[in-house]
Protein backbone atom coordinates (compact mmCIF):
# COMPACT_ATOMS: atom_id res chain seq x y z
CA UNK A 1 0.00 0.00 0.00
CA UNK A 2 1.32 3.42 -0.97
CA UNK A 3 1.08 5.96 1.88
CA UNK A 4 -1.80 8.44 1.46
CA UNK A 5 -1.15 11.74 -0.28
CA UNK A 6 -1.26 14.86 1.91
CA UNK A 7 -2.46 17.31 -0.70
CA UNK A 8 -4.90 17.57 -3.52
CA UNK A 9 -4.36 20.47 -5.87
CA UNK A 10 -7.57 21.25 -7.75
CA UNK A 11 -7.01 23.39 -10.83
CA UNK A 12 -10.66 24.34 -11.12
CA UNK A 13 -10.21 26.27 -14.36
CA UNK A 14 -7.51 27.72 -16.55
CA UNK A 15 -9.56 30.88 -17.10
CA UNK A 16 -7.89 33.86 -15.44
CA UNK A 17 -8.24 37.66 -15.54
CA UNK A 18 -4.46 37.94 -15.11
CA UNK A 19 -1.82 37.14 -17.70
CA UNK A 20 1.29 36.90 -15.56
CA UNK A 21 4.55 36.68 -17.43
CA UNK A 22 5.64 33.95 -15.02
CA UNK A 23 2.45 31.86 -15.27
CA UNK A 24 3.30 28.25 -14.44
CA UNK A 25 0.25 26.82 -16.19
CA UNK A 26 0.87 24.98 -19.45
CA UNK A 27 1.43 26.90 -22.65
CA UNK A 28 -1.74 25.30 -24.08
CA UNK A 29 -4.56 26.00 -21.62
CA UNK A 30 -7.64 23.81 -21.24
CA UNK A 31 -10.82 25.42 -22.51
CA UNK A 32 -13.85 26.14 -20.31
CA UNK A 33 -16.06 23.81 -22.37
CA UNK A 34 -14.28 20.69 -21.10
CA UNK A 35 -14.03 21.66 -17.42
CA UNK A 36 -15.18 19.18 -14.78
CA UNK A 37 -18.71 19.73 -13.51
CA UNK A 38 -19.72 20.58 -9.96
CA UNK A 39 -20.76 16.96 -9.41
CA UNK A 40 -17.38 15.71 -10.70
CA UNK A 41 -15.43 17.89 -8.26
CA UNK A 42 -17.68 16.96 -5.34
CA UNK A 43 -17.11 13.28 -6.07
CA UNK A 44 -13.33 13.85 -6.26
CA UNK A 45 -13.32 15.70 -2.91
CA UNK A 46 -15.26 12.87 -1.24
CA UNK A 47 -12.79 10.35 -2.68
CA UNK A 48 -9.88 12.48 -1.49
CA UNK A 49 -11.27 12.58 2.05
CA UNK A 50 -11.60 8.79 2.06
CA UNK A 51 -8.07 8.42 0.68
CA UNK A 52 -6.70 10.38 3.67
CA UNK A 53 -5.84 13.65 1.90
CA UNK A 54 -5.55 16.46 4.45
CA UNK A 55 -5.19 19.66 2.42
CA UNK A 56 -7.13 20.85 -0.59
CA UNK A 57 -5.69 23.70 -2.62
CA UNK A 58 -8.23 25.34 -4.88
CA UNK A 59 -6.41 27.06 -7.66
CA UNK A 60 -6.50 27.68 -11.38
CA UNK A 61 -6.34 29.90 -13.36
CA UNK A 62 -8.59 31.88 -11.12
CA UNK A 63 -10.91 29.76 -8.95
CA UNK A 64 -13.29 32.73 -8.50
CA UNK A 65 -14.25 32.35 -12.16
CA UNK A 66 -16.17 29.21 -11.19
CA UNK A 67 -19.79 30.11 -10.38
CA UNK A 68 -20.04 27.02 -8.16
CA UNK A 69 -17.09 27.89 -5.93
CA UNK A 70 -19.08 28.29 -2.69
CA UNK A 71 -20.75 24.93 -3.27
CA UNK A 72 -17.36 23.32 -3.94
CA UNK A 73 -15.81 24.72 -0.75
CA UNK A 74 -18.73 23.46 1.25
CA UNK A 75 -18.50 19.97 -0.31
CA UNK A 76 -14.75 19.87 0.37
CA UNK A 77 -15.23 20.67 4.06
CA UNK A 78 -17.95 18.05 4.33
CA UNK A 79 -15.42 15.58 2.92
CA UNK A 80 -13.07 16.44 5.79
CA UNK A 81 -10.54 18.47 3.80
CA UNK A 82 -8.69 21.60 4.93
CA UNK A 83 -9.60 24.20 2.32
CA UNK A 84 -7.14 26.70 0.94
CA UNK A 85 -7.72 28.96 -2.04
CA UNK A 86 -5.01 30.49 -4.19
CA UNK A 87 -6.47 33.54 -5.85
CA UNK A 88 -5.70 36.82 -7.55
CA UNK A 89 -8.65 38.26 -5.62
CA UNK A 90 -9.84 40.01 -8.75
CA UNK A 91 -13.62 40.33 -8.63
CA UNK A 92 -13.94 39.15 -5.02
CA UNK A 93 -16.52 41.27 -3.21
CA UNK A 94 -17.42 41.27 0.47
CA UNK A 95 -20.62 39.22 0.11
CA UNK A 96 -18.92 36.44 -1.85
CA UNK A 97 -16.00 36.40 0.57
CA UNK A 98 -18.37 35.90 3.50
CA UNK A 99 -20.23 33.19 1.61
CA UNK A 100 -16.90 31.39 1.05
CA UNK A 101 -16.00 31.74 4.73
CA UNK A 102 -19.43 30.47 5.79
CA UNK A 103 -18.97 27.51 3.43
CA UNK A 104 -15.75 26.64 5.28
CA UNK A 105 -12.86 28.29 3.47
CA UNK A 106 -9.94 28.39 5.94
CA UNK A 107 -6.95 29.93 4.23
CA UNK A 108 -6.49 32.31 1.35
CA UNK A 109 -3.31 32.97 -0.57
CA UNK A 110 -2.94 36.26 -2.38
CA UNK A 111 0.07 36.96 -4.53
CA UNK A 112 1.61 40.34 -5.28
CA UNK A 113 3.76 41.17 -8.27
CA UNK A 114 5.60 44.30 -7.07
CA UNK A 115 5.16 47.09 -4.53
CA UNK A 116 5.10 49.57 -7.36
CA UNK A 117 1.63 49.60 -8.93
CA UNK A 118 2.66 50.15 -12.54
CA UNK A 119 5.35 47.47 -12.37
CA UNK A 120 2.95 45.04 -10.68
CA UNK A 121 0.25 45.58 -13.31
CA UNK A 122 2.83 45.17 -16.05
CA UNK A 123 3.93 41.75 -14.73
CA UNK A 124 0.32 40.62 -14.16
CA UNK A 125 -0.81 41.84 -17.56
CA UNK A 126 -3.83 43.39 -15.82
CA UNK A 127 -4.75 46.28 -13.53
CA UNK A 128 -4.95 44.05 -10.50
CA UNK A 129 -2.61 45.58 -7.91
CA UNK A 130 -4.99 48.17 -6.45
CA UNK A 131 -7.81 45.60 -6.32
CA UNK A 132 -5.61 43.22 -4.37
CA UNK A 133 -4.58 45.89 -1.89
CA UNK A 134 -8.21 46.90 -1.36
CA UNK A 135 -9.20 43.29 -0.70
CA UNK A 136 -6.77 42.70 2.17
CA UNK A 137 -8.68 44.68 4.87
CA UNK A 138 -11.83 42.70 4.01
CA UNK A 139 -9.93 39.43 4.39
CA UNK A 140 -8.45 40.60 7.68
CA UNK A 141 -11.93 41.28 9.06
CA UNK A 142 -12.84 37.64 8.35
CA UNK A 143 -11.64 34.58 10.29
CA UNK A 144 -9.45 33.45 7.38
CA UNK A 145 -5.73 32.79 7.58
CA UNK A 146 -3.98 34.95 5.01
CA UNK A 147 -0.76 34.21 3.17
CA UNK A 148 0.74 36.99 1.12
CA UNK A 149 2.94 35.64 -1.61
CA UNK A 150 5.60 37.86 -3.15
CA UNK A 151 6.65 36.56 -6.53
CA UNK A 152 10.22 37.63 -7.23
CA UNK A 153 12.49 37.64 -10.28
CA UNK A 154 15.11 39.77 -12.01
CA UNK A 155 12.82 42.75 -12.52
CA UNK A 156 11.76 43.24 -8.88
CA UNK A 157 14.40 41.51 -6.77
CA UNK A 158 16.38 44.71 -6.21
CA UNK A 159 13.30 46.24 -4.54
CA UNK A 160 12.78 43.27 -2.19
CA UNK A 161 13.28 45.27 1.05
CA UNK A 162 10.48 47.70 0.12
CA UNK A 163 8.37 44.82 -1.21
CA UNK A 164 8.63 43.05 2.17
CA UNK A 165 7.66 46.26 4.01
CA UNK A 166 4.55 46.50 1.82
CA UNK A 167 3.64 42.91 2.68
CA UNK A 168 4.33 43.46 6.38
CA UNK A 169 1.93 46.42 6.44
CA UNK A 170 -0.80 44.23 4.99
CA UNK A 171 -0.54 42.15 8.20
CA UNK A 172 -0.75 38.58 6.88
CA UNK A 173 -0.30 35.47 9.03
CA UNK A 174 2.21 34.08 6.57
CA UNK A 175 4.52 35.58 4.04
CA UNK A 176 5.99 33.58 1.19
CA UNK A 177 8.81 34.84 -0.94
CA UNK A 178 8.63 32.76 -4.06
CA UNK A 179 11.16 32.89 -6.82
CA UNK A 180 9.66 32.29 -10.22
CA UNK A 181 10.15 28.74 -11.44
CA UNK A 182 10.55 28.08 -15.11
CA UNK A 183 7.68 25.81 -16.05
CA UNK A 184 4.74 26.33 -18.37
CA UNK A 185 4.50 29.85 -19.76
CA UNK A 186 7.26 31.09 -17.44
CA UNK A 187 9.84 29.05 -19.34
CA UNK A 188 9.23 31.26 -22.39
CA UNK A 189 10.24 34.27 -20.29
CA UNK A 190 13.11 32.61 -18.47
CA UNK A 191 15.77 34.90 -19.80
CA UNK A 192 13.70 37.95 -18.88
CA UNK A 193 12.90 36.69 -15.37
CA UNK A 194 16.07 34.93 -14.26
CA UNK A 195 17.96 37.04 -11.71
CA UNK A 196 21.69 37.52 -11.61
CA UNK A 197 23.77 35.65 -9.03
CA UNK A 198 24.54 38.92 -7.32
CA UNK A 199 20.81 39.74 -6.99
CA UNK A 200 20.13 36.31 -5.55
CA UNK A 201 22.92 36.60 -2.97
CA UNK A 202 21.77 40.05 -1.86
CA UNK A 203 18.19 38.80 -1.55
CA UNK A 204 19.18 35.93 0.75
CA UNK A 205 20.52 38.40 3.32
CA UNK A 206 17.39 40.56 2.99
CA UNK A 207 15.13 37.56 3.60
CA UNK A 208 17.15 36.39 6.62
CA UNK A 209 16.93 39.86 8.21
CA UNK A 210 13.17 39.96 7.59
CA UNK A 211 12.74 36.50 9.12
CA UNK A 212 14.40 37.69 12.32
CA UNK A 213 12.44 40.93 12.42
CA UNK A 214 9.05 39.28 11.83
CA UNK A 215 9.57 36.30 14.13
CA UNK A 216 6.48 35.50 16.19
CA UNK A 217 4.38 37.95 14.15
CA UNK A 218 4.47 36.79 10.55
CA UNK A 219 5.69 33.34 9.59
CA UNK A 220 8.04 33.82 6.64
CA UNK A 221 8.92 31.07 4.20
CA UNK A 222 11.23 31.36 1.26
CA UNK A 223 13.22 29.07 -0.96
CA UNK A 224 16.48 29.77 -2.75
CA UNK A 225 15.78 29.70 -6.48
CA UNK A 226 16.44 26.33 -7.97
CA UNK A 227 18.85 27.35 -10.72
CA UNK A 228 21.23 28.80 -8.12
CA UNK A 229 21.39 25.79 -5.84
CA UNK A 230 23.88 22.95 -5.66
CA UNK A 231 21.32 20.27 -4.88
CA UNK A 232 17.82 19.82 -6.29
CA UNK A 233 14.57 20.47 -4.46
CA UNK A 234 12.34 17.63 -3.29
CA UNK A 235 9.88 18.53 -6.03
CA UNK A 236 6.25 18.12 -4.80
CA UNK A 237 7.74 16.17 -1.89
CA UNK A 238 8.79 13.43 -4.30
CA UNK A 239 6.97 12.06 -7.34
CA UNK A 240 3.77 10.26 -6.30
CA UNK A 241 4.61 10.60 -2.60
CA UNK A 242 2.50 13.50 -1.29
CA UNK A 243 0.55 15.29 -3.98
CA UNK A 244 -2.14 14.72 -6.58
CA UNK A 245 -3.06 17.49 -9.00
CA UNK A 246 -6.30 17.41 -10.95
CA UNK A 247 -6.34 19.69 -13.97
CA UNK A 248 -9.49 21.50 -15.19
CA UNK A 249 -10.55 18.61 -17.45
CA UNK A 250 -10.03 15.94 -14.80
CA UNK A 251 -6.59 14.54 -15.63
CA UNK A 252 -4.66 13.41 -12.55
CA UNK A 253 -1.02 14.56 -12.58
CA UNK A 254 1.77 14.01 -10.05
CA UNK A 255 2.70 17.72 -10.39
CA UNK A 256 1.57 20.79 -12.30
CA UNK A 257 4.22 20.49 -15.02
CA UNK A 258 4.15 16.71 -15.57
CA UNK A 259 2.40 17.02 -18.95
CA UNK A 260 5.69 18.18 -20.51
CA UNK A 261 7.18 14.71 -20.03
CA UNK A 262 6.65 12.64 -23.17
CA UNK A 263 4.74 9.35 -23.16
CA UNK A 264 3.03 9.86 -19.81
CA UNK A 265 -0.67 9.03 -19.92
CA UNK A 266 -2.81 10.75 -17.30
CA UNK A 267 -5.84 8.90 -16.04
CA UNK A 268 -8.99 10.95 -15.61
CA UNK A 269 -11.19 11.32 -12.53
CA UNK A 270 -14.21 11.05 -14.85
CA UNK A 271 -13.43 7.36 -15.28
CA UNK A 272 -11.31 6.39 -12.25
CA UNK A 273 -11.51 6.68 -8.49
CA UNK A 274 -8.79 8.79 -6.90
CA UNK A 275 -7.60 5.86 -4.75
CA UNK A 276 -7.12 3.75 -7.89
CA UNK A 277 -5.26 6.59 -9.58
CA UNK A 278 -2.97 7.05 -6.58
CA UNK A 279 -2.16 3.34 -6.36
CA UNK A 280 -2.31 2.23 -9.99
CA UNK A 281 -2.09 5.05 -12.51
CA UNK A 282 1.10 4.47 -14.56
CA UNK A 283 1.91 8.21 -14.51
CA UNK A 284 2.13 8.12 -10.70
CA UNK A 285 4.24 4.95 -10.76
CA UNK A 286 6.67 6.27 -13.37
CA UNK A 287 9.12 7.97 -10.98
CA UNK A 288 7.84 6.65 -7.66
CA UNK A 289 10.55 5.04 -5.56
CA UNK A 290 14.11 4.79 -6.89
CA UNK A 291 14.02 2.08 -9.59
CA UNK A 292 14.27 4.72 -12.35
CA UNK A 293 17.28 6.48 -10.82
CA UNK A 294 20.77 6.65 -12.27
CA UNK A 295 23.57 4.79 -10.48
CA UNK A 296 24.81 8.14 -9.13
CA UNK A 297 21.46 8.90 -7.46
CA UNK A 298 20.99 5.31 -6.23
CA UNK A 299 24.29 5.47 -4.37
CA UNK A 300 23.62 8.96 -2.97
CA UNK A 301 22.22 9.39 0.56
CA UNK A 302 20.50 12.61 -0.57
CA UNK A 303 17.96 10.54 -2.52
CA UNK A 304 16.05 10.22 0.78
CA UNK A 305 15.80 14.03 0.98
CA UNK A 306 15.23 15.13 -2.59
CA UNK A 307 13.82 11.91 -4.11
CA UNK A 308 15.84 12.55 -7.24
CA UNK A 309 14.80 16.19 -7.70
CA UNK A 310 12.46 17.45 -10.38
CA UNK A 311 11.70 15.18 -13.35
CA UNK A 312 10.10 17.96 -15.40
CA UNK A 313 13.15 20.16 -14.96
CA UNK A 314 15.48 17.29 -15.87
CA UNK A 315 13.48 16.80 -19.08
CA UNK A 316 13.15 20.50 -19.93
CA UNK A 317 16.88 21.10 -19.52
CA UNK A 318 18.40 17.87 -20.85
CA UNK A 319 15.67 16.28 -23.00
CA UNK A 320 15.80 13.17 -20.80
CA UNK A 321 13.21 12.80 -18.01
CA UNK A 322 15.34 10.08 -16.34
CA UNK A 323 18.45 12.25 -16.17
CA UNK A 324 19.90 13.54 -12.89
CA UNK A 325 18.25 16.90 -12.12
CA UNK A 326 20.84 19.35 -13.56
CA UNK A 327 20.54 21.52 -10.44
CA UNK A 328 22.55 18.77 -8.73
CA UNK A 329 26.26 19.30 -8.51
CA UNK A 330 26.76 15.63 -9.46
CA UNK A 331 24.83 15.98 -12.73
CA UNK A 332 26.99 15.83 -15.88
CA UNK A 333 24.71 18.65 -17.13
CA UNK A 334 25.23 20.95 -14.14
CA UNK A 335 27.25 23.34 -16.29
CA UNK A 336 24.03 24.12 -18.25
CA UNK A 337 22.87 26.15 -15.28
CA UNK A 338 26.18 27.97 -15.00
CA UNK A 339 25.79 28.90 -18.66
CA UNK A 340 22.23 30.14 -18.09
CA UNK A 341 23.34 32.17 -15.06
CA UNK A 342 25.98 33.87 -17.16
CA UNK A 343 23.69 34.82 -20.06
CA UNK A 344 22.74 38.36 -20.98
CA UNK A 345 19.11 38.80 -19.96
CA UNK A 346 16.31 39.25 -22.47
CA UNK A 347 14.50 42.57 -22.12
CA UNK A 348 11.25 41.93 -23.96
CA UNK A 349 8.41 40.02 -22.35
CA UNK A 350 6.40 37.36 -24.16
CA UNK A 351 2.70 37.63 -23.34
CA UNK A 352 0.07 34.94 -23.54
CA UNK A 353 -1.80 35.67 -26.76
CA UNK B 1 2.49 33.85 26.84
CA UNK B 2 2.31 33.42 30.62
CA UNK B 3 0.25 31.32 33.03
CA UNK B 4 -2.64 33.83 32.99
CA UNK B 5 -2.78 34.06 29.19
CA UNK B 6 -5.74 32.65 27.32
CA UNK B 7 -4.27 30.91 24.28
CA UNK B 8 -6.30 30.56 21.11
CA UNK B 9 -5.55 28.85 17.80
CA UNK B 10 -4.66 31.33 15.08
CA UNK B 11 -6.95 31.74 12.07
CA UNK B 12 -6.78 28.80 9.70
CA UNK B 13 -5.44 26.37 12.33
CA UNK B 14 -7.42 23.44 13.72
CA UNK B 15 -6.96 19.99 15.19
CA UNK B 16 -7.64 17.13 12.81
CA UNK B 17 -10.78 15.39 14.11
CA UNK B 18 -9.15 11.95 14.28
CA UNK B 19 -5.44 12.10 13.46
CA UNK B 20 -2.78 13.52 15.80
CA UNK B 21 -1.98 16.52 13.63
CA UNK B 22 -2.65 20.22 13.79
CA UNK B 23 -3.79 21.45 10.39
CA UNK B 24 -2.24 24.82 9.59
CA UNK B 25 -2.03 26.88 6.41
CA UNK B 26 0.25 25.02 3.99
CA UNK B 27 1.04 22.21 6.35
CA UNK B 28 0.46 19.90 9.26
CA UNK B 29 2.24 19.83 12.59
CA UNK B 30 2.66 16.36 14.08
CA UNK B 31 1.46 16.25 17.66
CA UNK B 32 3.69 14.12 19.86
CA UNK B 33 2.80 12.78 23.28
CA UNK B 34 0.27 14.80 25.25
CA UNK B 35 0.32 17.85 22.96
CA UNK B 36 -3.07 16.93 21.50
CA UNK B 37 -4.55 17.02 25.02
CA UNK B 38 -3.11 20.51 25.47
CA UNK B 39 -4.36 21.83 22.14
CA UNK B 40 -7.81 20.34 22.66
CA UNK B 41 -8.08 22.84 25.55
CA UNK B 42 -6.80 25.80 23.55
CA UNK B 43 -10.30 27.14 22.99
CA UNK B 44 -10.14 30.82 23.87
CA UNK B 45 -11.66 30.09 27.30
CA UNK B 46 -9.01 28.18 29.26
CA UNK B 47 -6.09 30.09 30.75
CA UNK B 48 -2.74 28.28 30.65
CA UNK B 49 -3.18 27.63 34.39
CA UNK B 50 -6.60 26.07 33.78
CA UNK B 51 -5.16 23.83 31.05
CA UNK B 52 -2.40 22.64 33.40
CA UNK B 53 -4.89 21.98 36.21
CA UNK B 54 -7.09 19.86 33.96
CA UNK B 55 -4.12 17.88 32.68
CA UNK B 56 -2.96 17.20 36.23
CA UNK B 57 -6.38 15.70 37.01
CA UNK B 58 -6.13 13.56 33.91
CA UNK B 59 -2.53 12.39 34.35
CA UNK B 60 -2.52 10.97 37.85
CA UNK B 61 0.79 11.26 39.63
CA UNK B 62 2.29 13.69 37.12
CA UNK B 63 4.69 16.29 38.47
CA UNK B 64 2.97 19.70 38.47
CA UNK B 65 6.16 21.69 37.86
CA UNK B 66 7.08 19.50 34.92
CA UNK B 67 3.61 19.64 33.34
CA UNK B 68 3.53 23.43 33.73
CA UNK B 69 6.95 23.75 32.07
CA UNK B 70 6.02 21.37 29.23
CA UNK B 71 2.73 23.15 28.51
CA UNK B 72 4.38 26.58 28.54
CA UNK B 73 7.17 25.38 26.26
CA UNK B 74 4.74 23.84 23.77
CA UNK B 75 2.49 26.92 23.68
CA UNK B 76 5.41 29.32 23.42
CA UNK B 77 6.93 27.44 20.50
CA UNK B 78 3.57 27.29 18.72
CA UNK B 79 3.16 31.02 19.36
CA UNK B 80 6.56 31.65 17.74
CA UNK B 81 5.41 29.57 14.77
CA UNK B 82 2.29 31.76 14.56
CA UNK B 83 -0.28 29.01 15.04
CA UNK B 84 -1.24 29.87 18.62
CA UNK B 85 -1.86 33.41 19.87
CA UNK B 86 -2.22 34.71 23.41
CA UNK B 87 -5.65 36.33 23.57
CA UNK B 88 -5.14 38.32 26.72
Amino acid sequence: MTASPFSLIAELTHRCPLHCLYCSNPVALKGAENELSTADWKRVFAQAGRLGVLHLHLTGGEPLVRGDLVELVSAARESGLYVNMITSGVGLKEDRLSALVDAGLEHLQLSFQDQDEAAANHIAGARAHALKLALVPLIRKSPLALTVNLVVHRMNLDRLPEFIVMAEELGPDRLEIAHVQYYGWALKNRSLLMPSEEQVHRSIAVVEAAKQRLKGRIHLESVVPDYFGSFPKACVGGWGRQTILIDPIGQALPCHAAAVIPNLVFDNVRSHDLAWIWEQSPAFQRFRGDAWMSATCLACPRKEQDFGGCRCQAFLLTGDADAIDPVCTYSPHHSLLQTLRGQTPELLPIWRG
Amino acid sequence: MDMDSIPVLAHGCRLHPTQDVLLVPEGTLQLAGPSRDVLARVDGKHTVTAIVDELLLEYEGADATEVRADVMQLLASLEQRGVVRAQR
